[in-house]
């Protein structure tokens, strides 16, 4: 039995692919989900073999939903747009169908999907998912200890600060903590905004009031807020490039 | 290109007006001369030097002219202005023929004195003269610059019609549609007949419209609403619509496609982005012989990609400077979650 998520924000789409579904007696249908959210919370309480998954939709786009999976699902990527559908592959779905659907091409996928099944890894892609994002990053996606899903626009970031093997996303005084390396997002933000000052912090720049000389060949950057951050020689550099 | 060459026919300009007035000033003032009986060399040598500075000083009225513009400032302050210069520049001019006349022959200037107050009439008159050219100058100008204008604004419109036409409708919006009636042919196939017709009727209309140079705003907005119409199947109740038109307002004329694709940008960007959908609201009231349009709608505030809705907003605002000559605006703005477009176009 392939058991699947199908998610959609439109009722007619995930109609007619239920429909499709239904006629296919190897596959049961766990969960319909009308947003990114739900997909996310349906995949960690289904654990499903198949994800059918539309990429614009409110709040998380199919790509940050990827992100966000502890479990990854074969994924088929459903979309009216064939740009979109190009990067599917980039980001190991297995397939991607255009809208409007064709049913014989439904089938040809559900074969496919079938035939993967058996060898398919569960274990996370979300690390692929995340380095394969479009750049420069627009939003960064967050899950909480607590389950809860926090979407960050960068331009509401003061800092990143490295913790261990985690990210700290600084904005507006409190702390979100990412799993993700600072090396890796550093190199996804837009270079022409963020810079990365020290070994352990990357900054917006527009949020930087002053640097000062601390001690000798020591700076520090003063932001807006007062926050203090240490600016490592490499990192004066690059932070004098920009300015 | 232009405006260097603008300032070489000014250059051009400036130097035949010296010309002009001093050979005008130089000429008549020799002849009072002659006529008094000095030998035409000495009074074509005595002319001269007081002549070319008028000449100089006639060219500077320049100046004074652009800053008493004809259509602008008030006509006494135009009438003082001049009359008060070319006073003083004629006194100048006496004033240099008093000084240069007894330097160049003593002789000539004891038996032979030209006639100061006749020579101050002159001064006036050239003086006058030389301003009454310069406004003609202004005149031409400001005709050519006006007519520069509507070429750029004719070419503005060339273009933003372009740019419409091939952003009329976003094809993304045609798939997602198709793919809406393929799943209502199985459980609902009448509805996916009515849905099929309403596509046909939408893409008919936008082709007709298209291709006027202005429409009602009554045609503008049935066209708008059978969009929402279409949108409404795909959305269900995430989609709701409030549209409020003036019986004045429906009668306007407005450019044909002015308000689609921004209420397509409302459903795109706006309602499409919230989890729990929203409404558009779109209102047009006609006031003080001002169409306005309000369209607003809501929109997450964290929405990725907003690029696309910033080119929509260009286009339209392309269109509408274009079709009213600079005299229309629009604004879009975004607080609190509501993002809003406000179109207000004279009458």
């Amino acid at each position: 039995m392939i058991r699947t998520v199908i998610v959609d924000d439109e009722l007619p789409a995930r109609e007619l692919l239920r429909e499709f579904l239904s006629a296919d007696e190897d596959c049961e249908i766990v969960a319909e989900c009308a947003n990114g959210f739900e997909a996310v919370k349906a995949v960690a309480q289904h654990d499903p073999d198949l994800l059918l998954l539309d990429i614009q939709m409110p709040k998380l786009d199919g790509f940050e939903v990827l992100e966000l999976l502890d479990r990854s699902p074969i994924v088929v990527f459903v979309t009216a747009h064939d740009e979109h559908a190009l990067r599917a592959f980039e980001v190991h779905a297995l397939d991607y169908l255009l809208k409007p659907l064709s049913q014989e091409r439904f089938q040809q996928v559900m074969e496919r999907v079938k035939r993967a099944a058996g060898h398919h890894d569960r274990t996370s892609v979300s690390g692929l998912a995340t380095t394969l994002r479009a750049k420069p990053l627009q939003r960064i996606v967050v899950r909480g200890e607590d389950g809860a899903i926090q979407v960050v626009p960068v331009s509401r970031l003061d800092y990143i600060e490295a913790a261990d093997d985690a990210i700290l996303l600084a904005t507006s005084g409190t702390k979100l903590r990412k799993q993700q390396p600072l090396s890796e997002i550093a190199t996804q933000l837009d270079p022409d905004r963020f810079v990365r000052i020290h070994r352990a912090y990357v900054v917006n720049i527009e949020r930087i009031e002053k640097i000062e000389l601390y001690a000798k060949d020591s700076r520090v950057a003063i932001l807006r807020d007062g926050t203090r951050l240490p600016v490592s020689r490499s990192g004066y550099q690059r932070l004098k490039e920009l300015l | 290109m232009a405006t260097t060459r603008t300032a070489l026919s000014r250059a051009a300009l400036a130097l035949y007006a010296v010309t002009a007035v001093t050979a005008a000033a130089a000429a008549s003032s020799a002849f009072f001369l002659w006529a008094r009986g000095a030998s035409a060399g000495l009074a074509v040598a005595a002319a001269l030097p007081p002549s070319l500075l008028l000449g100089i000083i006639a060219l500077a009225s320049r100046f004074l002219s652009n800053a008493l513009p004809l259509r602008s400032a008030s006509r006494s302050s135009i009438a003082i202005g001049h009359a008060g210069s070319a006073a003083a520049a004629s006194g100048l001019w006496v004033l240099t023929w008093k000084s240069w006349v007894p330097a160049l022959n003593q002789q000539f200037a004891t038996h032979l004195a030209p006639d100061y107050s006749l020579l101050f009439g002159l001064g006036v008159v050239l003086y006058l003269a030389a301003v009454a050219v310069h406004y003609l100058v202004l005149e031409i100008e400001a005709l050519r610059e006006a007519e520069d204008e509507v070429l750029r604004y004719r070419v503005l419109a060339r273009e933003a019609e372009l740019r419409a036409f091939k952003a009329q409708v976003d094809p993304h919006f045609l798939f997602n549609s198709l793919n809406a009636v393929a799943s209502m042919c199985g459980s609902r196939p009448l509805e996916a007949r009515e849905m099929a017709q309403r596509l046909a009727d939408f893409f008919r209309l936008i082709l007709r419209l298209g291709a006027l140079e202005r429409i009602t705003l009554a045609e503008e907005i049935d066209l708008v609403q059978r969009y929402l119409a279409i949108e409404q199947v795909r959305f269900g109740e995430r989609l709701t619509t409030h549209i409020s038109v003036d019986e004045a307002a429906a009668r306007c004329m407005v450019p044909p496609l002015l308000l689609q694709p921004l209420v397509e940008n409302a459903v795109r960007h706006g309602v499409a982005s919230m989890v729990e959908g929203g409404t558009i609201d779109i209102t047009a009231t006609l006031e003080d012989h001002m169409l306005r349009i309000v369209i607003d709608n809501p929109a997450d505030p964290d929405r990725a990609d907003a690029r696309g809705e910033g080119i929509g907003i260009e286009n339209a605002r392309g269109r509408l400077s274009a079709v009213s000559e600079g005299r229309a605006m629009l604004q879009a703005a975004e607080a609190e979650g509501q993002f809003r477009v406000v179109i207000e176009l004279p009458r």
